[in-house]
């Protein structure tokens, strides 16, 4: 993501401060050698650690301990656009895997949130309440959505690991 | 189920065949696009039937338009605050019933005269300004010179200014919808002010707010185009532009055969925890004038509920325990006017009281539920 932000990023200060001469060459041979895909690979493998699993909604759940934390993934975020709010679910809130637990809104649509397993919500992230644009700029990160407790660990290996996601979502480009 | 087709239009009568749902009927039927009306003008049975249509219907290669209308009502997106975007007393004077529905964006007026059309789509294949340009195409097919354009906000503006369509959709596991308005002609004097909220300044909250425009009926420009001429031509554009042919499938969301599950779907969508209560959390903070005395308000409401309540009075007017008193009366209570008279009346006949502070009390109450 970092990586992705800068590329966009240089070649944006370039194209507004050099409007009337071709770019230099070097910064157009990074962008046609790096297809998105690679993007990906480079950023997954550069974010922290604590395994990632993923549901094919496209949301991630990391465990650490007897708790998971939910979020949903980079290829979500960018195809939401930008988040204005985001309704989560209440603590103690108890729910079954696939169960819908909320909605994000963005640009007038909602998009409904589905368990990645079946747990209690231990933990909200309310940072989103007054920074909903977290869940772009830090989908894996700062953007969270809830923690929750593990009732069926054995959830976690039906989930995809992040090559298993990585293919999944080249599928889906295809 | 027995079908009657009347010229280019068939009605699903209520006698079903066992087993038989409203969704395998489409998939019998093996047409590639299909498009719907609503026999109801509830708008709690329509919402009902626009949901049970996105869970129940198989979207992945098919795609559906449903087009209905209600009687008045205001709805509201799934992230308001209802006391920020419509007044809410009015409301109740005039019988307008309030709705919350699953879709996202902002406040809108429903009467006869306004026309709510879903697009049913795959996930994969949902796309706005397609669906946009099927109403747009159509009314201009009807009208050529009429000039309606849908903007980067999915509005469609009547000549560059006047807003005639508010759209907003709902994204789920492996479908989508969109759905928009379109105002043919709707009772504008009742629209502004029953969109016009009563408290709004008073409120503070994240809640996504309404982006408000000046609107116009298209019957205001042409006294010709009315709803169900507008419907046909759209129907009919919708068939073109996403190639099939079929007739107009009347629907009764009052079928529960039909559709299992579509009662309590509606049932759900009239429950107060959903209406007011999945109002995300906000403060109100107001300055009411009670006998020329000035109270000072302040309550946080959570789950459309009162989670903390202060009020500043002068002691000389009503003691402070009194005013404890009562606002731990409204503590945890529903932020309701009913709700509150009921648990001030209750209170006040708990306590010993003289006539003359019964009498504030009161008054205060009518002051605070005032804001409700």
């Amino acid at each position: 993501m970092a990586m992705c932000a800068a590329l966009r990023c240089v070649s944006a200060n370039f194209s507004a401060a050099l409007p009337l001469l071709t770019r230099p060459a070097h910064i157009w041979t990074c962008q046609n050698s790096l297809r998105p895909n690679v993007l990906r690979t480079l950023y997954t493998s550069s974010r922290l650690s604590g395994a990632l699993k993923f549901t094919d909604k496209h949301e991630w759940v990391r465990v650490e301990g007897n708790v998971g934390t939910v979020g949903i993934s980079n290829f979500a975020q960018e195809a939401l656009g930008d988040v204005v709010y985001c309704g989560l679910p209440e603590v103690g809130t108890k729910l079954e895997q696939m169960e819908e637990f909320g909605a994000l809104e963005s640009v007038k649509a909602a998009s409904e949130l589905y368990s990645p397993l079946t747990g209690e919500v231990t933990e909200i992230n309310t940072n989103l309440t007054d920074n909903p644009g977290l869940v772009n700029k830090a989908c894996y990160e700062d953007g969270w959505l809830i923690k929750m407790t593990i009732e069926k660990p054995a959830e976690l290996d039906e989930l995809m690991d992040e090559a298993a996601y990585e293919k999944f979502i080249k599928s889906l480009d295809s | 189920m027995i079908l009657r087709l009347l010229n280019r239009a068939c009605v699903l009568s209520g006698s079903v065949r066992l087993k038989s749902t409203l969704s395998t009927f489409f998939d019998e039927m093996g047409k590639s696009g299909i498009i719907l009306k609503s026999a109801t003008t509830g708008i709690f049975e329509n919402l009902a039937l626009e949901d049970w249509i996105h869970d129940h219907v198989d979207l992945q290669n098919r795609s559906m338009l449903l087009s209905w209308r209600n009687s008045p009502a205001v709805v509201i997106g799934r992230h308001q605050n209802p006391w920020q975007e419509c007044n809410l007393p009015l409301m109740r004077r005039l019988g307008i019933p309030l709705a919350r529905r699953r879709s996202g964006g902002g406040t809108v007026f429903h009467d006869f005269g306004n026309i709510n059309m879903t697009f049913f789509i795959s996930k994969k294949k949902y796309d706005r300004h397609r669906n946009l340009k099927v109403i747009t195409s159509a009314l201009k097919a009807l009208r050529p010179d009429l000039e309606v354009a849908a903007t980067d906000r999915f509005d469609i503006l009547l000549n560059g200014h006047y807003k005639i369509s508010g759209t907003a959709a709902k994204l789920g596991r492996t479908s989508a919808y969109h759905h928009c308005t379109l105002l043919c002609s709707v009772d504008r004097s009742v629209l502004s002010s029953v969109l016009k909220s009563n408290t709004s300044e008073v409120i503070k909250s994240n809640a996504t707010p309404s982006v408000p425009s000046p609107v116009r009926n298209l019957l205001d420009v042409d006294p010709t185009l009315d709803s169900d001429t507008i419907m046909n031509a759209v129907a009919s554009q919708y068939s073109n532009e996403f190639g099939f042919d079929g007739p107009v499938i009347t629907v009764d969301p009052s079928h529960e055969a039909l559709m299992p599950g579509i009662h309590k779907m509606a049932q759900d969508l009239q429950m107060w925890e959903w209406i007011y209560g999945r109002t995300p959390k906000f403060s109100v903070c107001s300055s009411l004038v009670v006998d020329d005395v000035t109270v000072k308000l302040d309550m946080d409401i959570k789950n459309g509920a009162v989670e903390q309540c202060a009020m500043e009075i002068p002691e000389d007017w009503l003691p402070s325990e009194m005013v404890n008193e009562f606002t731990s009366a409204l503590n945890g209570s529903k932020y309701c006017p009913n709700e509150a008279a009921v648990l001030v009346a209750a209170f006040t006949r708990t306590v010993s009281v003289t006539a003359d502070v019964a009498e504030k009390i009161h008054r205060l109450c009518a002051g605070v539920v005032s804001v409700m």
